[in-house]
């Protein structure tokens, strides 16, 4: 077990002067610790992880294994396994000539190989499969031979390239469990890549969020959640989207507002840093709430989903497109108008130009963390509606 | 329904064609090796299995057949080595692959006869074109085709020559379909070169390889072209082959029988060895190694 430390890694597949596959990637992995990289299709989760793997060179940076220099190692002086989001068995081999290939490389003994590919293929539940060749397996038991290959290696780091996208629904859940419950099994540092936010909130002891080759934010699924470091990172985030509202920014008296068409919302000056005019108002759908009074926003329902425990309403209000998530309400139908309020503490502010969550003027600094809105943000209605 | 029957109808053309130009001929020598007969046009005489007789009694017939054998499988050797090993080079990303790629398979374009008449220019020890060369360095020429293995060198060499761009272009479609992320799999296991080649390269060749050195075989040990063009099978009878063997016996001893007789035998032979070998060697990937 290990802990891995990326320096400044940046890569491109065109010499120094780019496209940037990835850019000035810095991270640093505990030992033991599942760490998941997500993002967009193309934002360079893979780059990355082949860069780990030894497959690409990194155009400039440093990557540590344990303290140690790796940037210039082959994979096979790594220590390290992979697994391909493709599976990459070898075809001609039977499932524990799969498993034990590693092994046979590295000229371990045979009781040994023996007792390993066992013991994997027992964790893995695929005893009845060793004498099976790849081609007699279903997608899902590829899946755990793939897994079970990187498993009796006994690497410091387990890399794993989307490893579930193709599982059906049902059996992704079930080999997440899987890989979540091996891993505390093992306490092994893994590395995880998707692009599905729920399989990176659910596995993940720490989620990186790559857009573009860079790094948006690290950090915690529920630090992501609560406080995301910009738009991107918040509608990435949580299902269904956070809803953006865009809107100026202006001071009225003592106070900030943001306006939008009709819609008017007050936020207390100490929250947000008020430099910026141009601005984005986020609120997740799962926190607006509904109201009784007149004196909250009305609502207008435009389509109604029920998906059981929750009924997902698309609707408008002042004018703005909005998503929200009510606790099951059977009645609730297209063209109603019902109130709502936004639940003040969980509001987000984003600049619009650069898109970064616009930071409350606090004594903590620039480093967002451990960042809490208890300022209380007023919203009303437009005194300017009409 | 319908569909059915164009089927039927077309599988039932495809035999008769195949029968007429293969079966017919085929079994017509087949016939053949049971009479005598100096000619097409005499009539021929009932011997029943003694052409068969005479012919496995002689130790030409013998010799003929191991001649055969060691050429077909020492070119097949060099062919498949050499093919896979060019293969293999030209698979790598270089500039100009493409035009390399192409110029590879020009040797496959050259008429046989063409090929051989080269050969014998370099090689003929009275005016030949490595006889210059020796001789500039003060040497005397090796006459290549007055012994039996330079002679039988010279059968393979040229084969090689003609028949490995078959092999090359064989085994770079194989190449093709080997999954890269197989290498790099293996990569992470922890294989050098040596090792991919063995546990991924090869085995993913594998179908290939089985085809190809199928047809190569069938195809060298009815090899006639090159030999009779090179050296007729001397010196001495020492590159006689099945094939040239029939060829010798039916149109210049005149005995349609015996060089009938040497054919079918040579086809019995050569359609068992191919049926043991597809035993062994299944092409179809479901029935592999199990
Ligand atoms: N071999 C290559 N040559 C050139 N460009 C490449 C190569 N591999 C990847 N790229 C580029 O690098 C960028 C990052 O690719 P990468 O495969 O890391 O994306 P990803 O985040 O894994 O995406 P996905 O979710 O689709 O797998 C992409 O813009 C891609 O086009
Ligand atoms: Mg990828």
């Amino acid at each position: 077990m290990a802990r891995v430390t990326l320096q400044n890694v940046a890569k491109s597949f065109g010499g120094d002067r780019g496209p940037w596959a990835v850019q000035d990637f810095s991270l640093d992995i505990a030992d033991g610790e599942l760490v998941v990289f997500v993002g967009p299709s193309g934002c360079g989760k893979s780059t990355t992880l082949r860069m780990l793997a030894g497959l690409d060179d990194v155009t400039s940076g440093k990557i540590l294994i344990d303290g140690r220099d790796v940037t210039a190692l082959p994979p096979k002086d790594r220590n390290i396994a992979m697994v391909f989001q493709n599976y990459a068995l070898y075809p001609q081999k039977t499932v524990f000539e799969n498993m034990a290939f590693g092994l046979r490389v590295r000229r371990t003994p045979q009781h040994e190989i023996d007792r390993r590919v066992r013991s994997a293929a027992s964790s893995l539940g695929l005893e009845a499969l060793l004498e099976r060749k790849p081609r007699q397996l279903s997608g899902g038991q590829m899946q755990r031979v793939a897994l079970g290959r990187a498993l009796v290696r006994d690497p410091d780091v387990f890399l794993l390239d989307e490893p579930l996208s193709n599982l059906d629904a049902k059996l992704r859940v079930r080999t997440r469990e899987e890989i979540a419950t091996l891993h505390a099994r093992l306490g092994a540092t893994m590395i995880f890549v998707t692009h599905d936010q729920v399989e990176a909130m659910t596995l993940g002891d720490r989620i990186v969020i790559m857009r573009d080759g860079f790094i948006q934010q690290a950090g915690s699924p529920l630090d992501l959640y609560d406080r995301p470091a910009n738009a991107f990172v918040a509608t990435f985030i949580g299902s269904p989207e956070m809803n953006l509202i865009d809107g100026g920014l202006m001071r009225d008296g003592g106070a900030l507002v943001m306006r939008s068409g009709g819609l008017s919302v007050n936020l207390p000056a100490q929250s947000f840093s008020g430099a910026e005019r141009d601005v984005t108002l986020g609120i997740r759908p799962e926190h607006i709430e509904r109201a009784e009074t007149s004196t909250a926003f009305e609502l207008v329902v435009g389509l109604v989903e029920q998906i059981g425990a929750q009924t997902y309403v698309l609707g408008k209000i002042d004018g703005n497109k909005i998503r929200a998530v009510f606790a099951r309400d059977d009645a609730l139908r297209a063209g109603d108008r019902i109130f709502v309020n936004l639940s003040q503490e969980k509001l987000h502010l984003f600049s619009r130009e650069s898109g970064k969550t616009l930071r409350r003027t606090s004594t903590k600094g620039e480093n967002g963390n451990g960042r809490e809105l208890h300022g209380q943000a007023q919203l009303r209605r437009a005194e300017l509606q009409g | 329904m319908r569909q059915d029957w164009r089927i039927i109808g077309l599988f039932i053309g495809g035999v008769l064609v195949l029968g007429t130009i293969v079966g017919g001929p085929l079994l017509y020598s087949i016939k053949l090796s049971f009479y005598t007969a100096a000619s097409f046009i005499d009539p021929p005489q009932w011997v029943g299995l003694g052409n068969y007789v005479k012919v496995l009694s002689e130790p030409l017939f013998w010799g003929s057949l191991l001649n055969g054998v060691t050429i077909a499988i020492s070119a097949i050797v060099l062919q498949v080595v050499l093919g896979v090993t060019i293969a293999l080079v030209l698979n790598r990303q270089f500039v100009g692959q493409t035009v390399v790629r192409a110029l590879s398979i020009v040797p496959y374009f050259l008429p046989t006869v063409v090929a051989c008449l080269i050969t014998q220019w370099i090689l003929d020890p009275n005016y030949g074109l490595l006889k210059s060369v020796f001789a500039s360095f003060g040497y005397g020429m090796f006459d290549w085709g007055g012994n039996s293995t330079s002679a039988k060198a010279t059968i393979v060499l040229v084969s090689v020559w003609i028949w490995t761009p078959f092999v090359v272009t064989c085994v770079l479609a194989g190449l093709q379909s080997i999954p890269g992320q197989l290498y790099e799999a293996a990569r992470v296991d922890g294989a050098g070169v040596m090792k991919q080649f063995w546990h991924v390269t090869l085995p993913g060749l594998r179908s290939v390889l089985i085809v190809v050195i199928l047809l190569r075989g069938i195809w060298m040990f009815n090899k006639f072209d090159v030999i009779w063009l090179l050296t007729k099978g001397g010196p001495l009878n020492e590159t006689e082959t099945l094939p040239t063997l029939a060829y010798r016996k039916a149109f210049l001893e005149f005995d349609l029988g015996g060089g009938a007789a040497v054919a079918t035998i040579s086809f019995l032979m050569l359609a068992s060895i191919i049926l043991i070998y597809l035993r062994v060697f299944p092409i179809d990937e479901a029935k592999q190694g199990r």
